[in-house]
């Protein structure tokens, strides 16, 4: 059986959030070394605080100074720290009761090992040397066998509160396009394009997907459209996609549907080798390889004269 | 047993604009919610449940962003669901919404939706740059537009049909507090004018970007005959599906907007949409799509629907006004994009719709559309209860 394609896929991207107020007081706070909670209407303090009242569903928006010390109420060992996590060496995951909160707070406590962590252990509050306005801001917990720090009064009034943060997300992915897509993949390797035949209805689907969309059964008939083909449909492309993998594209340019001969829907792709504003319905375009590119680099005019508009209709 | 009778009784949305960076995603969404409540003159407590949707957790980034929601939503110690259907969820929230009331699982549901695109990335959320594959990405614009010409070849309509609905759109919006665009400077002349973007797309043919949210409050009969305004009633609701690229796909009348539609009007004994149905209120991102819509949805024949737009039939003050509120065209929060026109449809049959009301609007289409043409929720609401 032929190899199954395999690569990584990596998904990053460097999100924006507004805070609104009790969100922007509490990121505020930490960067000013201040822990806020919010009061619920049944008088408790709720630690990171939150919006709206989670038994009455009211606006809540008092806010109170709690310590930088606490309680741990439970915890986890984590043996092998991932990137982005607080501490680069092992630590304890725990959740934190800060002293005049009554909820718990979920951070890292730096601890040698877990024969050095339990239930109702004190610690406190590490902050960060460099402060932005993030729960980074608490670098961690540490052990902590004082007293218990008092409160200040502090409000959530600050000067130049933050009202936006950048939240950025990474998702590491192993992708595999199958085996219909791997097989499709490896013979445009050698130039040539490959679908398969649905069993049932008899269409061509290129690019293949292993399955029939409107059947529901497998496909493993394999058949060779092309290389020619004609333009179903266009647009004409005159600005820049925002998108990085499309910046060496010049516009305007045109983007096509172009249904490969023998194929039953079509496959979209650039058309060259002709001024953009002559492109057509109907024209007919064979693709243009380039040295070690996976695809056709686009497709271009054959020559031929345009296919006649009942001939292709039904791909549109 | 006969379902229970559906009825809108609060309808709320946000003022959308580009970016709302005072409020958080909890503080937009409990705006809506809250309008909506106040609008029924009811309570969180009066609520049963709560069903949300919104376009793709990638457009945010926040992953199943009704977790955190909850407490905004006031949905503790009661049901919460998610529904997920690209750019139709909107409407497909609702209808399900409404089935839990049709159903009597729920006497009063609390339905919303909402996009904050400003701290979004459409483009990015949608086109992942997918190992083997080309990139080759021209936008929604892109993955539109072809469809456009070929509805163009196909019903002979002049090109200045797309403009057509973009200035009427645009000037609907003017009427509309809540819309997005309010370009007051609005002619023609600058809608032919604005820059082609994706050709046959100009850049005026084009939605915005927005956030906002909108909400609706439904209830059983019960609920209704407590409303203090007049409900809307829904007198019938389908959803369908098809998928994305398949050999013999119509992108220019899609099968499931077709079958879509003739379900909504055989629960509504609805004859001849034309005729029977007084205003619509549509999904159309892109200008060229109300020619295309007005004939999936059989208020005009194939190659006809152009017609419509250029006679002016489908103007704010004509035979079957079309996108009353500005439409997708003047405000696109995309999740909340298809409530919104299921609640403009609302608002029109419980004559709450101000400035921008249809004369005697008895039965009104919400429709929305989403993932590539291939999600379709609609439902229709009338003025008057359904006859059971």
């Amino acid at each position: 059986m032929p190899e199954v394609l395999k690569a990584p896929l990596v998904v990053e991207f460097p999100f924006t959030r507004s805070l609104g107020p009790v969100q922007s007081a509490f990121l505020t706070g930490l960067r000013e070394r201040v822990v806020l909670g919010v009061k619920t209407t049944d008088g408790r303090t709720l630690v990171p605080p939150v919006e709206y009242d989670p038994v009455t569903a009211e606006e809540i928006r008092d806010l109170v100074e709690v310590a930088p010390t606490g309680t741990v109420t439970t915890w986890a060992w984590n043996h092998e720290p991932r990137r982005g996590q607080p501490l680069a060496g092992p630590f304890a995951w725990v959740l934190v009761r800060l002293d005049g909160a009554d909820t718990a707070l979920l951070h890292a406590l730096d601890v040698p090992g877990p024969d050095a962590v339990h239930t109702g252990m004190r610690v406190r509050i590490r902050w960060a040397e460099e402060r932005t306005g993030a729960i980074t801001d608490i670098a961690c917990f540490e052990p902590y066998d004082g007293e218990p720090d008092q409160p200040g009064g502090h409000t959530g009034e600050f000067e130049n509160p933050l009202t936006g943060i950048v939240a950025p997300a990474r998702l590491d992915y192993t992708y595999s396009p199958g085996r219909a897509q791997s097989d499709y993949i490896n013979a445009l390797s050698a130039q040539r394009t490959v679908g398969e035949r649905c069993p049932s209805c008899r269409k061509v689907y290129v690019p293949p997907r292993g399955a029939c969309p409107t059947c529901g059964v497998a496909t493993w008939e394999q058949v060779e459209v092309g290389p020619r083909g004609t333009v179903t449909t266009y647009c004409i492309v005159n600005i820049k996609a925002a998108h990085t993998a499309n910046l060496d594209i010049e516009v305007p340019y045109v983007y096509a549907h172009i249904a490969l001969d023998g194929a039953d829907l079509a496959l979209h792709a650039r058309i060259g080798g002709i001024p953009y504003d002559e492109v057509r319905m109907g024209l007919r375009v064979e693709p243009v390889w380039t040295q070690g590119a996976r695809h056709p680099d686009h497709y271009r005019p054959t020559g031929e004269p345009d296919a006649d508009y009942d001939t292709y209709k039904e791909l549109l | 047993m006969s379902k229970e009778p559906v009825a809108v009784v609060g309808i709320g949305q946000t003022k959308h604009v580009a970016a709302r960076r005072d409020v958080s995603i909890a503080g937009l969404v409990r705006e809506a919610a809250g309008r909506a409540l106040q609008d029924a003159e009811l309570t969180w407590a009066d609520v049963d449940a709560v069903v949300i949707g919104k376009a793709p957790d990638f457009f945010e980034g926040v992953m199943m962003p009704e977790l955190y929601l909850a407490d905004a939503l006031g949905a503790v110690g009661k049901p919460m669901l998610r529904v997920h259907t690209a750019g139709s969820v909107g409407g497909s929230t609702a209808l399900v919404a409404a089935g839990l009331v049709a159903a009597r699982v729920h006497g009063t549901v609390l339905t919303l939706a909402f996009e904050k695109q400003s701290e979004s990335n459409a483009m990015w959320g949608l086109s992942l740059p997918i190992p083997f594959q080309q990139p080759l990405l021209a936008g929604a614009g892109g993955f539109f537009a072809p469809h456009v010409r070929a509805y163009m070849r196909r019903s002979g309509a002049p090109d200045t049909v797309g403009s057509l609905v973009a200035y009427k759109d645009r000037r609907n919006a003017l009427k509309n507090p809540y819309a997005h665009l309010h370009e007051h400077d609005i002619t023609l002349e600058k809608v032919q004018a604005s820059p082609m973007l994706w050709d046959p797309i100009r850049y005026s043919e084009t939605c915005p970007s927005s956030d906002g949210a909108c909400a609706m409050v439904l209830t059983d009969r019960a609920g209704a005959a407590r409303a203090p305004r007049p409900p809307a009633w829904m007198l019938g609701g389908a959803m369908r599906s098809e998928p994305t690229l398949f050999a013999g796909k119509d992108f220019v009348s899609p099968q499931a907007g077709k079958d879509c539609a003739a379900d909504v009007y055989r629960q509504a004994g609805i004859a001849d949409p034309r005729r029977d149905i007084d205003a619509v209120e549509m999904y159309v991102p892109f200008s060229w799509y109300e020619p295309m819509w007005l004939e999936n949805l059989g208020f005009a024949e194939a190659g006809e629907g152009w017609k419509l737009t250029e006679s002016g039939v489908t103007e704010l003050y004509g035979d079957l006004p079309v996108n009353m509120s500005g439409g997708v065209l003047s405000a696109n929060p995309i999740g909340a994009s298809g409530m919104i026109r299921f609640a403009e449809a609302a608002l029109q049959v419980r004559g709450q719709a101000g400035e921008h009301q249809v004369d005697g609007a008895r039965k009104v289409l919400g429709h929305a559309y989403g993932g590539g043409s291939q999600f379709f929720s609609m439902w229709l609401v009338g003025s008057q209860p359904p006859e059971s």
